[in-house]
């Protein structure tokens, strides 16, 4: 999920003035941090291995309980991921990897079948309704591509962002969730996806035809979210990539935190995924369309920032890991500016949490999004207001812990803009 | 020597006059760009509605003139992207692109279809989703061959007045709000902003977020990749105003670097140099649409370009940020 908007926003950093005090403070905030972050991606491995299993039983046994089963599981799987996404923005080694599991908005008739009202290839993308799924053999870019056996390999090599285009979309919960709940459409109106499970029977029961490659299809963009889950949960490990990197330079790694929170509340979350979506009245832009649990996302997204910030993550187990976090070294340097960053992140989370019971409670996110809802605009424009207030907060941490001077080492379109058109 | 001290501290005082005299950075970024700013987009906007009454048509040369003339001003604002453009969604409401899912011309399509009565309705209109709405979209309805003909020529006739209204309400709200409330909060830091150094860094990342916006979007759209050139995805090329846009964010980011530099006249040179070779390259370029990307002949001159203006971040980014005092912060075009 690259794209040319990145960057600018490289935070910097001086490590002169620090004294030797904060410097170890600083090692076990960057510590707990990775250990959050190594609990988090083990959470979303050890969610998408449930999910895996989910999907061997509904494709060994298709069945309607067996699809209700596979999507609670794929509901589950997303609350410890969305939880991680705060480590995108400041970790290049996350952001550059991010596209393959969580690649979104998709157009989702590059996979499979969709209703007439999808339209054919646009302007933008020749291949939005390939239909991989039906075609086992097709062009790209002027080759043939054999798609005859579908595989992890085929999806991560030539089908996803195919032609360079990143709604091509084949690998990731997007994929997956579109597999399991198919096209939502009703719009506006309350309602998700309704594929039935006989997408998966087989022989005569199956239904929209070729049931055995969707089945295939699925399968492999499992198998391929948890290798990618396990990779990134290795990376965060005691000598992995990310957390050595991290640690090698403590007041770079400072920034990188604080990079992730504020990107994520500002730029991508406020902007990006809610404001836009609002503002188009246009539930395509919804980020789980399919599942319509769109709400859960927007509050898990949140509170990742907030545990950042707090150094404390609540398991999927219930165990809770709490450390030296961010707020200490604020609160020692100015505790006013501490107390105004907790309330700006519990103001959120109240606001975020209050669009998650809607959403729980039926009011679902596609509604909310409808021109003229004004309860469903209050509801968005709420979680809106509070990232956007809260970032302001966050720059004011940057400038409290002195972290001045030095180029961030962070994601290559952070702090080399050519990298991303290469 | 204590006669000759009063003439020598005078004849100081007469030559550091030119210095000591001038506004303070804030002010003068406000009342030299951002106010005059802020006016011209509101007087070229109320222009715009009026002309769309008058002459509704999409080949009318008064009403493309003053279509025009609207979006110079917004481009020559568009990177002040806070406070006043932010309220409301406004910005969002008046130049909604980049349009990369297509929703643009999807939605006026449907809309002429429609031809719904609540088109003429300025406060029902203000509800419809942002693809229909502001410079873009008004934009296909003048210049696109499709949408300019589609339906009827009265249901296009109304679209177009409720488009340049609606762009001139909400260009209207901006310069108010920045008229009677902003601009005094970004003089006398204490709410919005807590201190003066908040308030620089604001201006610092309108700055970047200007150069940004003209080097990623709307030159790196156009050039995707090598292999891939996009012209289709050059900004407002219906109307042939791509590489005209890029000269505009240059010429107004031309003076707010100068401003942020303040007395750091070695600095402040240096950005002088630095956007005066990069407005000629831009004028040399003679490629409105920007379509010269898919020909390696012209498309490395354009990756020039681009490199220039990436130059000028750089240059932002480690010379103004520190001379400044001040971090870059976060903006609207972090994330994917």
């Amino acid at each position: 999920m690259k794209s040319l908007i990145l960057a600018g926003t490289a935070l910097t950093v001086f490590a002169a003035g620090t004294t030797a005090v904060l410097a170890a403070d600083k090692t076990a905030v960057l510590e707990n941090y990775s250990n959050i972050a190594e609990a988090k991606y083990q959470d979303s491995l050890a969610t998408a291995k449930d999910l895996q299993s989910a999907v061997e039983t509904l494709l060994a046994t298709p069945s309607a309980d067996n699809l209700m089963a596979a999507r609670t599981a794929w509901l589950a799987a997303r609350v410890p991921y969305q939880q991680s996404e705060v480590f995108r923005f400041g970790n290049a080694i996350v952001d550059d990897w991010e596209g393959k599991v969580n690649a979104w908005p998709l157009d989702e008739g590059l996979i499979d079948y969709v209703s007439a009202s999808y339209g054919g290839p646009s302007d933008e993308n020749t291949l939005a309704a390939l239909n991989i799924i039906a075609n086992p053999m097709f062009e790209l870019s002027g080759k043939t591509i054999d798609a005859s056996t579908i595989t992890p390999a085929l999806l991560e090599g030539a089908l996803h962002e195919a032609d360079g285009i990143e709604a091509n979309v084949a690998t990731g919960y997007h994929a997956i969730e579109f597999l399991l709940w198919g096209q939502d459409l009703y719009g506006t109106e309350h309602g998700a996806g309704m594929r039935p499970w006989t997408d998966y029977a087989v022989g005569e029961t199956c239904t929209n035809d070729n049931c055995d490659r969707r089945g295939d299809f699925l399968k492999a963009a499992t198998d391929l979210l948890v290798s990618d889950l396990d990779w990134m949960a290795a990376q965060w490990a005691e000598s992995g990539d990310a957390r050595t990197t991290l640690l090698g330079d403590e007041s770079a790694g400072i920034v990188a935190m604080l990079t992730g929170m504020g990107s994520l509340s500002y730029g991508e979350q406020a902007g990006e995924r809610m404001r836009l979506g609002l503002m188009l009245n246009d539930p395509e832009e919804e980020h789980d369309c399919f599942s319509d649990n769109t709400h859960n996302s927007h509050f898990y997204d949140g509170k990742g920032v907030q545990n950042v910030y707090l150094g404390e993550y609540t398991r999927v187990t219930g165990e809770l890991i709490s450390g030296a976090s961010l707020s200490d070294l604020v609160a020692a340097v100015n505790p006013d500016l501490d107390s105004e960053m907790r309330a700006k992140l519990t103001a959120t989370m109240a606001a975020l949490g209050a669009l998650k019971t809607a959403g729980d409670n039926g009011f679902s996110y596609d509604q909310m999004l409808a021109q003229g809802n004004a309860k469903g605009e209050a509801l968005i424009m709420g979680g809106i207001n509070g990232l956007i207030d809260q970032t302001r907060s966050i720059e004011r941490v940057v400038s409290a812990l002195n972290l001045d001077g030095v180029a961030i080492e962070g994601s290559d379109s952070l702090d080399n803009p050519k990298a991303v058109f290469e | 020597m204590r006669a000759i001290a009063p003439a020598l501290a005078l004849g100081l005082s007469l030559i550091l006059s030119p210095l000591t005299a001038r506004a303070d950075m804030v002010d003068d970024v406000l009342d030299q760009q951002i106010l005059p700013g802020m006016m011209s987009l509101a007087s070229t906007a109320s222009q715009l509605a009026e002309v769309a009454q008058a002459d509704c048509r999409a080949d009318s040369p008064r009403l493309r003139q003053a279509f025009g003339a609207t979006f110079d001003a917004w481009i020559s604002v568009s990177h002040l992207r806070f406070g006043p453009s932010e309220a409301d969604n406004r910005a969002f409401a008046l130049a909604f692109w980049p349009d990369s899912r297509g929703k643009i011309p999807k939605e006026l399509a449907k809309i002429i279809a429609e031809a719904a009565p609540s088109i003429d309705q300025p406060s029902a209109f203000a509800s419809y989703s942002i693809a229909a709405r502001g410079l873009y979209a008004l934009e296909f309805l003048l210049y696109d061959p499709d949408l300019s003909t589609r339906g009827t020529p009265e249901t296009r006739c109304r679209l177009t007045r409720a488009i340049a209204g609606d762009i001139a309400t909400t260009a209207a709200a901006i310069q108010t709000d920045w008229q009677h409330s902003y601009a005094a909060q970004m003089r006398r830091p204490g709410d919005r902003y807590q201190t003066k150094a908040e308030v620089k860094q604001e201006l610092f990342k309108a700055l970047n977020t200007g150069l940004q916006i003209t080097a990623d979007m709307r030159l790196g759209r156009p050039l995707g990749s090598f292999d891939r050139p996009r012209p289709n995805r050059a900004e407002a090329r219906r109307s042939g105003r791509s590489l005209h846009h890029v000269e505009l964010s240059l010429q107004a980011l031309q003076p707010l670097a100068r401003a942020l530099a303040g007395d750091n006249l070695e600095l402040a040179a240096r950005f002088q140099t630095a956007f005066a070779q990069t407005l000629t390259a831009t004028a040399r370029l003679d490629d409105p649409t920007l379509a010269g990307v898919g020909d390696p002949g012209s498309r490395f001159r354009i990756e020039a370009l681009q490199q220039q203006v990436n130059d000028l971040r750089n240059l932002a980014a480690t010379d103004l940020g520190p001379s400044l005092g001040v971090t870059p912060g976060f903006n609207a075009l972090d994330g994917d």
